[in-house]
Parts: C-alpha cells; structure tokens; sequence
C-alpha cells in the first residue's frame, strides 16, 4: 500500500527501553524507506536484537515511536490530539505488515512444512482456503523448499527451518521483514543456503532490516548500515562508509576485532 | 474349573454390566476431568486475581483421599448446593475432582514448558494470544503430556473401585454381590482383578504407542 504521505516505510523516533535498572536502548532513531535494506550491526549486548524485537512490538519499548508507514503501532492519536495505548489486538494488526524471523527458528513442530507457512494467511488475514495454499507454496517455492511441504520441522536441517520460516513470515506478505541474527544458530556450511534466500528477497525489493553478524552479508547486500554501541547508534551510513571509513572510534575496533 | 464356569463364567453378563458402567463413569470423570483441569490451570496460570483460589482448589483435589472426596460430595454437596441428586453423578463428580486437580499441575507445566519463541513466532504473525494458544499452545502441550494424561485414566479407573461404596453397580460392585450371594470369593475377585489388570494394562499400552508415534512425528515430549 503506498502512502500518501510519502512517510518512510518504517520509522524508529527516540526508541529508549529499559529492562529493570538496566537500559539497553538509550534514544535510537532512523528511518527505512521502502525497498531498501538496512543492516545492524554492533556487539553482543549492544541492544541490536531488542531494537528490532521493540520495532514489533515483542517488547514494549519504554519510550519512544515506532511507525508504520507514518503510523505509529503503540499509540493511537486522536484527532482532538489526545492519545491512547493500543490494545495487544491492535498491534497484533500491524505485525502482519512485520515479518520476524528469528535466531531460533521458532517453527511450529505440530504443523508440517506446509501448515507452518499457510496458518497465518488463514487465520490472521481471514484468506480462503485454496488460496491461501497457493500462496504458501508460492513462498516455499521462494525458498526452495517445495518438495518439503508435507514434513515435520523435525525432520529438516536447521538451514531448511529458517527458510521454512522466512517463508512463513512472506506469506503474510509483509511490508517489511525483520531478520534476528537469523544464521547465528546455524552451522558455517548451512548459512550460505540461508543468505543466499535473503539476498534474494533484497534484490527483488522487498524492505528489509537486518540484525546480522554476518559482516560480508552487511556490506554487499545492504543500502545502509547502523552500527549499534551501548543503546546508541555510533555510526550509520552506506556500507562502504562503515566498513571502510568508519569515522567512529569504537565502530573501527569492532570491525577489526571482526577480522582477525 | 467347575467353580470358575459356576462363578465367572455363567455370570460374565453380570460382570460385563458391571464393567460397562464402570467404563461409563470413568469416561465422563475423565472427560469432565481434562477440561475442569485446562480450565483450572488456566486460571492458575493467566487470571491474576483467581490465581490463589486457583492453587488451593488444585491443592484441596489433590490431597485429599479419594474415599474422602467421595463422601463430601455424595453427602455434603447435596446438603449445601442441592446436588448431585443421585449417586452415580456423584460417583464421577468426585473421581473428576480428585484428577482435575492432577491434570492442572500436568496441563500447568505442559505450558510453562513450551518455548517463549513458540508464542513469539504467533504474536509476529500477528495472532492473538487467544489464538496462539488455541492453534499453537495447546496442541503442543497436548502432544507432549499424553502419556500422562492416559495415566491419569489409569488412575480414574482403580479409583473408581471405590464409587461401589455409594452402591453404583460399577464391575466392583457386581462382583462383591456376586461374592455375597455365593460366599466364594476366590474365584470372583480374582476374575475381577484379572479384568482390572487386563483393561488397565491396555489402555497403558495403546496410551504408549500413541506417545511413541506422536514423539516420532513431532520429534517433541522425552
């Protein structure tokens, strides 16, 4: 759907969350217009994989917007300007503008292949039966696991449950995917199968954030690349900037660190 | 082996009564059982303000003797609600009773042990909490604590023995007039445990491979 307001697709105003006393995002913001990737990178605990859990909502963030083509999820303004939390049901409809996947898979293992990717379109977008069957192999096919449709996630390598799961995320037909460290679980020799899907979906346009330390992923696949240290972000730019001129301190030794 | 046709074996319409209705009750307990028992763990788990009065029900079923629970409902249930009126709905009341309160633990912990990805994996899709737990939670957890739900059958029907006491015509019942009437109960108990043991030993053995196939396909459960 385009937006009259030509608002980026996702924006991320002044994100802050705080787990107890301990503040893991400390005012983030930046924008992803539609059709472009951008990757997050930064250290374990530099808030990466809860920035993208608060962009749907899957942790409430303590302060701070997330909008949805200009639209923010949390909180709806009245006319009169006066605002009001929404209800879990509310978000629930824009998360399927939001497809996750996640660092564990997180398939279904009481559906098939097949029922994984075609339970959402049927009972969250209401579609019909056949169609949402055409849709889901449509998306298997995307991934390259048609001919798996009818097995138990139990049965398939953990390369083949990721991109089960991209293909349940797509059948939602979302306007943007969230990926957490989605190969960070695998072994080496089943991510390429994995980023080789991901790279797919970028070059077919489709908006794309990605939280990742897959650094040669980053730099060849992304339009923008957010460098994430201690709840801030310390450096943002295109990848060639980041990766080969960093102007922060910090974002350069985590680079190096990277390549030895 | 004149005694055992004498005893048993022309008395097997009787005896097959007996354990009819004792398959009866123990279905409804058990049925009645199962959802009383989700209903309560629910509570327990996700209604903030009945959650203690959750616990003590759970607590109160499960410690209890089932002799006990008997009783109360065949005469004190009676006396203060007006009901059960006879004695075989009391009979499976109190057998549901006693069991809801096993089942919530099991149904409880079924829960908590599903992965917080499971739950997240629905809310990103957008489901409701309503649906996850509906299409995504509970067949999980159904999977996963099968076998002790077919114990908890298991568990209904010895207990069930006792509901003779309150004069339903279960197969325990039917066997003790039948001992009554003939003095002589070598025969008939022993016939009577054998047609326990056999049943029991069944539904443990089907309730086994349910598991076994369930745990293949879904590669869930231990």
């Amino acid at each position: 759907m385009a937006d009259p307001a030509g608002a980026p697709c996702v924006e991320v105003v002044d994100l802050h969350k705080r787990f107890g006393a301990l503040e893991v995002l400390r005012g983030v913001s930046f924008a992803v217009d539609r059709g472009s990737v951008v990757s997050i990178i930064g250290a374990s605990g530099s808030g990466k994989s809860t920035l993208l859990r608060c962009i749907n909502y899957l942790e409430q963030p303590t302060s701070g917007e997330v909008r949805i083509d200009g639209e923010p999820i949390g909180i709806e303004r009245r006319a009169d300007g006066s605002e009001r939390r929404r209800s879990m049901r509310e978000i629930g409809r824009f998360r399927r503008d939001l497809g996750m996947v996640f660092q564990q898979f997180n398939l279904w293992p009481h559906l098939t292949v097949l029922g994984n990717v075609v339970e959402a379109p049927i009972r969250v977008r209401g579609l019909p039966r056949r169609q949402a069957m055409e849709l889901a192999r449509a998306c298997l096919e995307r991934v390259q696991l048609s001919e798996k449709s009818s097995e138990y996630p139990a049965r398939l390598s953990g390369g083949q449950q990721q991109r089960v799961a991209i293909a349940r995320a797509l059948a939602m037909q979302p306007k943007v995917m969230l990926f957490d460290e989605a190969t960070s679980s695998l072994d080496p020799e089943l991510t390429g199968e994995v980023l080789e899907v991901m790279r797919g979906l970028a070059v077919d346009g489709t908006t794309m954030i990605v939280v990742t330390h897959e650094m040669g992923f980053a730099r060849e696949v992304s339009d923008r690349v957010i460098f994430l240290h201690g709840g801030l972000i310390e450096e943002e730019g295109p990848p060639a900037q980041v990766f080969g001129t960093p102007r922060s301190e910090r974002c350069r030794q985590f680079l190096a660190k990277l390549l030895h | 082996m004149g005694n055992w046709e004498r005893l048993v074996w022309n008395q097997r319409n009787v005896l097959l009564d007996g354990f009819l209705v004792t398959l009866e009750i123990c279905a409804i307990a058990f049925a009645v059982a199962v959802a009383a028992g989700l209903g309560l763990a629910l509570l327990r788990l996700y209604v903030r303000p009945l959650r203690w009065p959750a616990i003590m029900w759970i607590e109160y079923c499960r410690a209890t003797p089932i002799y006990v629970q008997l009783m109360w409902v065949n005469y004190v249930w009676p006396e203060i609600l007006g009901w059960p009126t006879t004695f075989y709905t009391a009979g499976w009341v109190a057998l549901a009773l006693q069991s809801s309160g096993y089942l919530a633990e099991t149904f409880r912990t079924g829960i908590e042990n599903i992965g917080r990805g499971q739950r997240e994996a629905a809310y990103a899709v957008g489901m409701s909490p309503l649906l996850t737990f509906r299409r995504i939670i509970l067949p999980q957890v159904l999977v996963t604590i099968a076998p002790s739900i077919v114990t908890q059958f298991t568990v209904i029907v010895k207990s069930s023995t006792l509901v003779s006491v309150i004069t339903v015509q279960d197969l325990m019942f039917q066997s003790q007039r039948l001992v009554n009437v003939w003095f002589e109960p070598i025969e008939i108990l022993t016939a009577t445990a054998a047609i326990y043991i056999l049943f029991i030993f069944a539904v443990s053995a089907a309730g086994k491979a349910l598991a076994d196939r369930l745990r293949l396909r879904y590669g869930l459960g231990t």
